[in-house]
């Protein structure tokens, strides 16, 4: 494996080699012009979180702010309940990545491991799962959600995005078929039964998928502005995004700076997982689409 | 005696570990689907108690008497060919940045680095970028002595205006995929065509290509799906406004159901919306093998 590495890295400097120095420097000038609109909308929001209003008016957006006037912030801060938001999304994610993986991770090794009624059944689930609409059928789940109770509670993004993700099924199911069955089978020689078999080999030996599959599963549902909204109109169970979707029409931090500064707060979670986590998330999104 | 045992033990593992998660799927995955076919045959509100069964009613007003539903999935259409159009660049950029010119490694994590961004913030930004007033596109025309442009308040540009938003934010995990697909393409394919000197475009189109085949088609089936699938950015940018040019086929079923308490044609739409996601994709695959 590192060997082969080691070989795909010298081809591809013999590519770039060959291709001449001049396509170097345009590569290079359209990697800086794609980077630049990917920063710059990025960057005058953050320099208008700092500005005042008239001076968005006078100012070119793209002049940095004179003082890092925290003004917006505290604004935001005071007539949105930012903690409340940010406790809601993080019970969220805990509690969907927690629960999520066990129960993937056991429905996976039961469709890698054994042979079972259900098991065709599942596999036509997946086939399902791809090809609802997941926005529209949100509908009919809707009076589901009203009638067991848990509607406007944070019960129902939780059952969403923890009992009815198929895809990390899918994945967790690839992952689990890369462990030889022999492993299980030595194991269970030495008279392991198969919950030992389950949570002391094959749950330890899935954790690096477990964590490239958690981190993806954070970012998602940190970022879902849906769900949240459909589910849990009360104030006190926003979550970061439809406290940040509130923040548009609120007429106290609608206007230009204090939505940017509302922005800015709420992007930062899942900019913070990125910037450490960004080798498991490229794996991650790898292992969904090319491992078929 | 033995054999028995295992056998016992295997049921025991399958009832404990696939009880929890099917109930959870029939609960929320198959049963909504079912009630949604079933509803779509009703005209029932959403909150009285008896649905009344009105037949195909429903899919004929869909389909005969409702030109704004027509004019909604005309507006995904241009987040489809936008995002169509820009594939072969995502492909291009993917391919450049699989050779490692100097700094891709940072050029990778700045594509992709939208994708990651909470899509209400996103829409904060270009909210400020759009606005008419103090809004930094307008500036920038006014700078260079031209007409300012009505960027979500004219009905003929939003769309274009919030498909931008759409390819600033998606575009990078299009990239990712495609970037990972080269990776995962064995080495001496690639080396074999160097030293039969084939240029870095005719290496590209014939030899790179064609093996990455798998992972444009789902690239390609992803579009199809979220693009017909669109909700978020129009929803919190414009509200589908002005006067619903705006409103994409979900924005508009979501408004039947939640809005105008039609939960019975929303039903029907949300089944629509699947069967075109299904015809369309089969299409565009049938279209795509055709050339490949």
């Amino acid at each position: 494996m590192e060997a082969n590495l080691e070989i795909k890295k010298e081809t591809t400097i013999n590519i770039t080699r060959r291709s001449g120095s001049g396509g170097g420097v345009l590569k290079i000038l359209l990697f800086i012009f794609i980077a630049a609109i990917v920063i710059l909308p990025i960057l005058i929001t953050v320099f208008a979180s700092f500005k005042t209003l008239p001076q968005i008016g006078s100012e070119s957006a793209l002049k940095p702010p004179t003082s890092l006037n925290f003004e917006n912030y505290k604004e935001v801060l005071k007539s949105t309940n930012v903690f409340v938001g940010f406790k809601n999304s993080m019970i969220l994610v805990v509690a969907s990545v927690v629960i999520n993986s066990l129960l993937s991770t056991m429905v996976a090794y039961c469709l890698t491991r054994f042979d079972f009624k259900l098991k065709k059944a599942y596999f036509a689930i997946f086939l399902v799962g791809l090809i609802i609409p997941g926005i529209v059928t949100e509908i009919s789940r809707f009076g589901l959600m009203t009638n067991i109770g848990v509607y406007d509670t944070l019960l129902a993004p939780i059952l969403i995005y923890a009992g009815a993700d198929l895809m990390q099924i899918y994945i967790y199911n690839q992952f689990l078929q890369q462990i030889p069955v022999s492993v299980d089978e030595s194991a269970m020689m030495d008279g392991a039964s198969y919950f030992t078999i389950y949570w002391r080999i094959i749950f330890p030996m899935v954790i690096p998928a477990t964590a490239t599959l958690g981190i993806l599963k954070a970012v998602d549902v940190l970022n879902d502005m849906y769900i949240p909204f459909l589910y849990m109109p009360g104030e006190e169970h926003r979550t970061l995004s439809t406290l940040l979707f509130n923040c548009i029409t609120d007429p106290r931090t609608s206007s230009i700076p204090k939505l940017s500064a509302a922005a800015v707060i709420v992007m930062i979670p899942t900019l913070v997982i990125y910037f450490i986590f960004q080798k498991y998330i490229f794996s991650g999104i790898a292992a969904g689409a090319v491992k078929e | 005696m033995f054999k028995n045992n295992v056998k016992m033990q295997k049921n025991l593992v399958l009832v404990t570990f696939l009880f929890i998660p099917t109930i959870l799927i029939s609960l929320f995955m198959i049963y909504p689907l079912i009630r949604l076919v079933a509803l779509s045959f009703t005209s029932w509100d959403g909150l009285s108690l008896t649905k009344t069964f009105v037949g195909l009613t429903n899919f004929k007003k869909i389909l005969f008497d409702s030109p704004e539903v027509w004019v909604s999935l005309k507006n995904n259409g241009i987040y489809f060919v936008g995002h169509l159009l820009f594939i072969p660049i995502e492909l291009f950029l993917a391919f450049l940045l699989d050779q490692r010119v100097r700094y891709s490694k940072m050029f990778k994590t700045i594509t992709f680095l939208p994708y990651m961004i909470n899509t209400v913030a996103v829409c904060c930004m270009f909210i400020f970028l759009y606005s008419s007033q103090d809004g930094v596109l307008n500036s920038m025309l006014q700078f260079f002595h031209m007409d300012k442009i009505g960027w979500l308040s004219d009905p003929n540009i939003v769309n274009y205006s919030l498909t931008g938003v759409s390819l600033w934010k998606f575009s990078g995990i299009h990239i990712i995929l495609f970037l990972a697909a080269f990776q995962s393409l064995p080495t001496d394919m690639i080396e074999a065509s160097i030293i039969d000197g084939a240029s870095t475009f005719k290496q590209f189109y014939h030899i790179v290509l064609p093996n990455i085949k798998p992972v444009v088609e789902i690239v390609l089936f992803l579009n199809v799906r979220g693009a017909l699938q669109i909700f978020d950015i129009p929803y919190v940018m414009t509200s589908g406004g002005p006067n619903h040019a705006s409103e994409t086929f979900t924005v508009q079923t979501i408004n039947t159901a939640f809005q105008y308490q039609n939960f019975g044609l929303a039903c029907a739409m949300a089944i629509v919306l699947m069967i075109i996601i299904i015809i369309f994709s089969i299409i565009q695959k049938k279209l795509f093998n055709l050339k490949g």
